[in-house]
């Protein structure tokens, strides 16, 4: 055909299409000129169109997804409601779907037709599956119905708000932490069926959903059994590569040659040979699913299927990377998981499960550990730490790994703890023998924050690409925003802009940083300032890796620049919102002023209150106050004053009765503006505790602050603080824990685990904190008389003198004071230091709650309760703490101490 | 970066073929890039919207302020053959893998899969696509244009600096052909 031909075929063809069909013939005849080549082209062409006219009418984009789902929105099934296709495959379609009948929403199995064309294997699917269902496990998803309904038989189960393993592998590897956390929930489920006698045999990350909460749920129990015997019986071609394998099992996996199912990676050595299985198949199902979890990969791979199943009767399962941080003890349950004799595997899910579970508690005393490495340099604790090379360890020559050789307590540790020491190259923990057993002590049966889905998060400070052109409020204003938009999300764990505020110098290494907040993930922001407007750049960094997996670029117009801070954060959150699949908690607090002044006083006043030191609190209070001036409807910086007038009062030793009303003051008005301002309830709830004695009412509103916002270290913190007043001390201990999950660089945080160590008389513990913290910061003053006190109450007396020693120094005391305490401890001992240190009061510091636990100490009760009626007069804020404190023991039974008592807290 | 790639679309618009040369491959690598992001997560119900795909890499590579609207039009101009490349050998090299060709990625769920209805065959019409070429190489244009890149007709006529009626004629008439050449 000449091109002249081409475009006569073109046009007629177009204007054919214009015509009534009943018309065509006699328009062709014309049109065509006689030329029978076009005119059987023409036709031609336009009986394809009339077949199929929407054939690729579509873009790419939109033509890709799979097969039609058999349900669409809002259709109704049975008394179901289709809501959203889920997935789909072999198994059938997944709906999510609301029970009209219940209201609520389930997952609906669409079970293919094909399979089910038989009675009694429904009914032994329906027993099997509810049979594990009935075991109301946890970890086991729950079976609402099956049924049958517009000829299609259906399971409607929970709905699980979240993803299957396979998909969280395939968009993120796994921590160490998280593994184990899987493994052990999966493992516990498989220990659950197998007691009522089922075996799962399809131990697979398609069938483990990870729930946006962390818990884990296995799915199809009973399902791959009924598949079985369908295929045993329609497919009769088998695998020349499997002509070797049991007639029946080839029958079962093979679909097609060539085609085998994906489940042969997780198949046992048993079952590729075609062997009867037993409940250790589970077993090694689960190792293998472990070894994928660890490496990304499953262990038994091959260019064909044929020769995975060859592999996996035939060879060792590989072994795992020595490089890849794996404990030792993570290493030697995959192994025996793995070994290819039924004997010598674990011989019960219930051994694995119990191995991965005592794992996981040791993991999460070591990332407690891990807090403190970065402190190490200060480390001035009774047993020296000193960082050596001891070479390669022995199962591995290349792991370079440094352990702490010339710590002979490290020696003494129990075998499996010293191969978490080993744990990698660059994860090198250095801590001293003491820390670990006091933390193993203490370790308590807490699922790790970071074991789950939720990631942790930490925004740093703006950078300028170009320093001529930097504009600092907008820097620290957009990351404050973007915490702001963050912590609302169901799926972060964002650290507080106080944590992160520091890290402003532009040269600042964002993986350092993470490391430092032990977060997931980095948020580094870089931005540019041209005319009118601004080209911003997120990396979202992994820090476990150090990669940057996401990188947002964009440019606004610079206009207001409170809008601008706010398209800015919406951008990142809605591109993280997707990227992360999380959703977005309304109710949480935004900024809350539009103006721009006002705005930068609150952050600064708040920096300087979190600075926790009576002359930067007075310069917040001053800040905050003018905040509330030039915006007086803006309840985040009416909650601000409030704490930064808290913190003046606790800090000064002043009368608080002012302080204490300006404080009240300015979270009422908070509250009236705004009554969902976590921090306002916070506030609230500590001023109760602290000044109104009111616990009941304390207690209420630190609950809704916890509620409002989940992830306030500070909710945690103020409210782990009325819990060790009322003496419920492992609740507190569980706050402050939570408190220092989110916050793991505050010392406050990290000095409050001691105190609440010290109040539930776990006094070998609580010194253990203390002096942790004077290692992170020795010039945290307040907490050498926690330790000085702690140790006192053990009889300690001569470490607790040496160091007061070190307070004194620390404070600069001069040294005629310094000597007069030295003679008095020469003389009498450390209750002359006490004696001492009354008479001279005012030059060490110190409250009357103080003097009070002292002269108790001392024996001293008419002045030790003299000294708790000023106490109780002034109202200082130690009084919560009268019920529980230790020092005060000597007073117990006096009816003027039980008095007092009484009065702070009623009958 | 972002400069470099303006400055070499503003160059290719005024005519300078050379400019495409060094252009193609930077939107190249961009854009595999990104759709190998995407495959990754691609799942059922979810699809690979290969238009937003190419104007993600659009406002990433390009100094959107300092184009012209047309630019935007010749950027998906190029994006758009670049895409038929990365969509057809994804798809191909998911055929070997579905063949058993590769490492053992199917699932139970796969593998029990029904035949796909209603599903374009990417491989087929890619074939098709090249022989149309040979015959009328501007309405393969379109086709890549229209199909791989999501240009509307207007659009598509601004990036071949044709009207939009032959656009249209072309369109229709490339898929009638197409949908003969693929047959059943």
């Amino acid at each position: 055909m000449t091109s002249q031909q081409w475009q006569l075929v073109k046009e007629v063809f177009e204007a054919t299409l214009e015509c009534d069909s009943k018309e065509r013939t006699a328009f062709l005849d014309g049109a065509c000129c006689g030329d029978d080549e076009v005119r059987k082209e023409v036709e031609s062409l336009l009986t394809a169109h009339d077949r199929d006219g929407d054939f690729m009418n579509e873009p790419i984009g939109k033509l890709i997804p799979d097969d039609k789902p058999i349900l669409t929105a809002g259709q109704r099934f049975g008394h179901y409601e289709e809501i959203s296709l889920l997935g789909q495959g072999g198994m059938g379609q997944v709906h999510l779907a609301l029970d009209t009948r219940l209201g609520r929403k389930v997952a609906l199995k669409l079970l293919p037709i094909s399979y089910i064309h038989d009675a009694d294997r429904v009914q032994r699917l329906e027993r099997e599956a509810r049979a594990a269902s009935a075991l109301n496990h946890p970890n086991i998803v729950t079976i609402h119905e099956i049924g049958e309904a517009e000829s299609l038989h259906f399971m409607a189960t929970e709905f699980i708000d979240g993803v299957t393993l396979r998909e969280h592998l395939t968009n993120a590897r796994m921590t160490v932490g998280e593994v184990v956390e899987v493994g052990a929930q999966v493992a516990s489920a498989l220990q659950a069926a197998h007691e009522a006698g089922i075996v799962h045999r399809d131990v697979k990350p398609e069938n483990i959903m990870l729930r946006r909460d962390g818990v884990v749920k296995v799915l199809d129990f009973g399902l791959v059994k009924l598949i079985e015997e369908h295929r045993t019986e329609r497919e009769g071609e088998v695998d020349p590569m499997l002509a070797d394998s049991h007639p029946s099992f080839a029958s079962t996996f093979v679909t097609s040659p060539g085609v085998v199912l994906g489940t042969v990676a997780y198949m046992s050595p048993e079952q590729a040979r075609g062997e009867e299985v037993d409940l250790r198949t589970d077993v090694w199902s689960l190792g293998v699913l472990l070894h994928e979890m660890i490496t990304g990969h499953a262990p038994f791979v091959g260019a064909t299927p044929g020769d995975v199943l060859t592999s996996i009767r035939e060879h060792d399962a590989p072994a795992l990377p020595s490089d890849a941080g794996v404990p030792v003890e993570l290493r030697r349950i995959v192994t025996k998981a793995l070994t290819k004799e039924k004997s010598g595997r674990y011989q019960s899910v219930g051994e694995i499960a119990r191995d991965l579970k005592n794992l996981k508690e040791e993991l999460t005393v070591e990332s407690r550990l891990k807090r403190f490495r970065h402190s190490d340099s200060n480390l001035d604790l009774s047993v020296k730490v000193t960082k050596q090379n001891l070479g390669e360890t022995a199962d591995n020559a290349a792991t370079k790994t440094r352990v702490n050789n010339s710590n002979a307590f490290v020696k003494h540790l129990p075998e499996q703890i010293k191969h978490h020491l080993v744990l990698t190259g660059a994860a090198v923990i250095l801590f001293t023998g003491v820390i670990a057993l006091t933390y193993l002590a203490i370790s308590r049966n807490k699922t790790d924050l970071d074991a789950g889905p939720k990631r942790s998060i930490a925004v740093l400070p703006l950078k300028p690409i170009d320093e001529a052109r930097r504009d600092k409020i907008l820097e620290t204003g957009i990351a404050d925003t973007l915490v702001q938009h963050l912590s609302s999300m169901r799926g972060f764990i964002v650290r507080s802009f106080n944590a992160t505020h520091g890290y402003e110098n532009p040269a600042q290494d964002a993986i350092a940083a993470g490391r430092e907040q032990q977060v997931d993930y980095v948020i580094s922001t870089s931005y540019e300032l041209g005319d009118g407007h601004i080209h911003i750049r997120a990396d979202i960094v992994n820090v476990a890796s150090g990669q940057t997996e996401y990188i947002y670029q964009f440019e606004k117009t610079f206009s207001d620049v409170l809008v601008l801070q706010d398209a800015i954060a919406d951008e990142i959150e809605n591109r993280l919102r997707t990227q992360f699949a999380t959703t977005s908690n309304p109710t949480t607090a935004r900024r809350g002023t539009t103006n721009k002044e006002a705005y930068r006083l609150y952050l600064h006043g708040m920096y300087l209150a979190n600075n926790r030191n009576i002359q930067d609190a007075q310069l917040a209070v001053q800040a905050l106050e003018q905040a509330v001036e030039l915006d007086p409807n803006y309840a985040r910086a009416w909650a601000g004053l409030a704490y930064a007038h808290r913190t003046v009062s606790i800090w000064s030793d002043l009368t608080t009765r002012e302080t204490h009303e300006k404080s009240i003051a300015a979270i009422n008005r908070a509250l009236q503006l705004d009554e969902n301002l976590s921090e306002g309830h916070s506030a609230l709830c500590e001023n109760k505790y602290l000044y109104e004695w009111d616990f009941a009412g304390a207690e209420r509103e630190c609950k809704r602050a916890i509620e409002l916002e989940p992830n306030s270290s500070q909710a945690h913190e103020i409210y782990s603080r009325y819990l060790m007043g009322r003496g419920r001390h492992d609740e507190a201990i569980a706050e402050i824990e939570t408190a220092i999950d989110l916050e793991p660089t505050s010392k406050f945080n990290q000095r409050n685990y001691g105190r609440a160590l010290f109040y539930a008389r776990r006094y070998p513990e609580a010194v253990t904190q203390f002096k942790r913290v004077i290692a992170m910061d020795q010039n945290f003053v307040g907490t050498y008389s926690w330790l000085t006190s702690t140790l006192a109450l053990q009889g300690k007396e001569s470490e607790a003198y040496e160091w007061f020693r070190k307070l004194l120094s620390v404070r600069k005391v001069d040294d005629e004071t310094v000597k007069t305490f030295e003679r008095a401890y020469q003389t009498s001992g450390w209750r002359g230091v006490w004696r001492e240190w009354l008479t001279k009061f005012d030059k060490v510091g110190g409250t009357n709650f103080d003097g009070a636990a002292y002269n108790a100490q001392l024996g001293e009760r008419d002045k030790a309760l003299e000294y708790l009626e000023t106490v109780f007069q002034r109202r200082e804020i130690w009084l919560t703490y009268l019920r529980v404190d230790p020092r005060l023991d000597p007073l117990r039974n006096d009816p003027r101490f039980i008095e007092l008592l009484t009065r702070v807290e009623g009958e | 970066m972002s400069q470099n790639i303006t400055h070499l679309l503003k160059e290719w618009s005024n005519g300078d073929e050379r400019a495409l040369n060094e252009l193609t491959p930077l939107v190249y690598g961009e854009l595999r890039q990104q759709a190998a992001r995407y495959m990754r997560k691609e799942r059922p119900g979810h699809s690979l919207q290969a238009t937003a795909l190419i104007n993600e890499a659009y406002l990433r590579l390009v100094d959107v302020k300092n184009v012209q609207w047309q630019n935007r039009a010749h950027f998906f101009a190029i994006a758009a053959n670049l895409m038929r490349r990365i969509l057809v050998d994804h798809a191909r090299r998911r055929d070997a893998e579905k063949r058993g060709g590769s490492q053992v990625l199917l699932t139970l769920d796969d593998a029990f899969a029904a035949p796909k209805h209603g599903d374009v065959d990417l491989l087929a019409i890619d074939q098709a696509l090249t022989k149309l070429a040979t015959i009328d190489s501007q309405q393969a244009r379109v086709v890549e244009l229209r199909f791989f890149s999501g240009l509307t007709v207007e659009e598509t006529a601004t990036a071949l600096n044709v009207s939009p009626k032959s656009v249209k004629r072309d369109w229709s008439v490339a898929r009638a052909w197409l949908r003969r050449e693929i047959g059943d």
